[in-house]
């Protein structure tokens, strides 16, 4: 290595570096590759639209037999056809968006190709593109839209009041003064449901951060991993580390996507006892 | 709070730049993919249903007419026999019919028949007895060699006639 290359430090960062800055908006590396995610989606979206016909051939069975086995593997989790296809276009858009990001991430290029910036009087590289989901910021925001779809879908299915009776509990404090002559434990059982029902908003935060951090830790995570190897030995020893992230990487996707599913089905399940 | 913001770099602007990403991706799958898609495979799958459907009501019509043939044939062949019946018993009561007249009308003619042979029979008879008188009174004249008058003569031969 030259001298020259010596002072350049190059790290995993746990963030994801801004490489450009357009308008006010400081455009990471991983934003990036969220943008070519949606250019290939799109890419392929526009040239899949014009081959659907009554009659499938190619490229449409092997997408249809995939919807048609992930629909299946759905129903074993929702319980019923109709919820699933009602929750399928979601789903599957993050388990689309999820993988293409995965994958990307474990493209050659993808972590080094990038500029050498200064920054403190340091020259520090920053790769151009870095795996989409390999920054807090899109696990949180994909994490978001889960949860916020699984309380939307609750409020539409069970309706207003047994949504906010799962949270705040108010039909079983209310339920205290007509059953407290018949069954006296409703003075101890309610109030414990009403807790219950507390405990349940702070469930939901975990259930942002465990599916945020699960994410992006596992890629970020792999990422790291394949550099380390790279940096042991470039040749041969990242490729079966490599074959691994992209297992990792359809796993933590559907991991996520099925999670999603859970979380809505219990939000669209009426409360039972 | 705040360390965590700053170690994972999190931008409320960033964040939400995902969110609209995810968004995207989620439209384009949706109209582009999602629902064109579902709509030809549920129209497929009702175009399937339907021809089964179909397949089944024809099967049904076909069953059904083959019945109804068997009971027309059935039918068409109990009318037929029922026909042959009647005219059997009619080509039957006919002959009957016919013999009978047959012998009346030969019973008639042998009848006829009797009667004019007995009329001849009788002629015959007449004529004979007129010639046999003749014939006897010619050998009885040469026997006797004389002639005797007539009037003894008629009454001899009455005598032997008798």
């Amino acid at each position: 290595m030259s001298a020259n290359a010596s002072q350049i430090t190059s790290e995993h960062t746990l963030y994801a570096e801004p490489v450009l800055t357009i308008g006010g908006f400081t455009a990471t590396n991983s934003f990036l590759n969220s943008l070519l995610v949606i250019f290939i989606v799109a890419i392929f979206a526009l040239f899949f639209k014009s081959k659907i016909k009554p009659v499938p051939r190619g490229l449409q069975n092997g997408v249809e037999a995939a919807i048609e086995s992930l629909l299946d593997v759905f129903d074993s989790v929702t319980g019923s056809r109709e919820k699933t296809l009602k929750f399928f276009p979601i789903i599957f858009s993050f388990f689309v968006f999820i993988l293409l990001n995965n994958w990307l991430g474990l493209l050659p290029g993808v972590g080094s190709i990038g500029q050498i910036v200064s920054e403190h009087g340091e020259k520090i590289f920053v790769p151009l593109f870095r795996g989409g989901t390999a920054d807090l910021n899109t696990t949180l925001a994909l994490a978001s839209i889960g949860l916020a779809a699984s309380h939307i879908f609750g409020v539409i299915f069970v309706g207003w009041w047994r949504y906010l009776n799962k949270f705040i509990n108010l039909k079983a404090l209310a339920e205290i003064p007509g059953k407290i002559f018949k069954e006296p434990t409703v003075l101890i059982i309610n109030p414990i449901k009403f807790f219950v029902g507390l405990l349940e908003i702070i469930s939901e935060i975990a259930k942002l951060a465990s599916l945020s951090f699960r994410l992006f830790g596992n890629v970020f995570a792999g990422e790291v991993l394949l550099a380390s190897m790279s940096a042991i030995l470039a040749f041969g020893l990242p490729i079966p580390f490599m074959f691994l992230e992209i297992l990792v990487g359809l796993i933590q996707a559907l991991i996520f996507s099925m999670l999603i599913l859970t979380y809505l089905t219990v939000m669209t399940a009426a409360e039972e006892h | 709070m705040g360390s965590l913001i700053d170690t994972f770099h999190i931008d409320i602007r960033l964040l939400a730049a995902q969110a609209v990403n995810f968004a995207i991706v989620f439209l384009i799958l949706y109209f582009f993919i999602f629902k064109p898609l579902s709509k030809v495979m549920a129209d497929r799958s009702a175009k399937i249903a339907k021809s089964l459907a179909d397949a089944e009501e024809i099967d049904r019509k076909l069953a059904e007419a083959e019945n109804k043939y068997k009971v027309r044939l059935a039918e068409a062949k109990k009318e037929a026999n029922l026909i042959l019946d009647k005219v059997n018993r009619q080509a039957e009561e006919n002959k009957q019919a016919m013999i009978i007249r047959a012998k009346e009308e030969i019973g008639q003619i042998i009848n006829q028949e009797k009667q004019k042979m007995q009329v001849e029979k009788a002629a015959t008879l007449k004529e004979i007895k007129k010639e046999t008188a003749g014939l006897v009174i010619a050998a009885v004249e040469k026997v006797l060699g004389e002639k005797m008058d007539g009037k003894k003569d008629g009454e001899m031969i009455k005598q032997m006639i008798k």
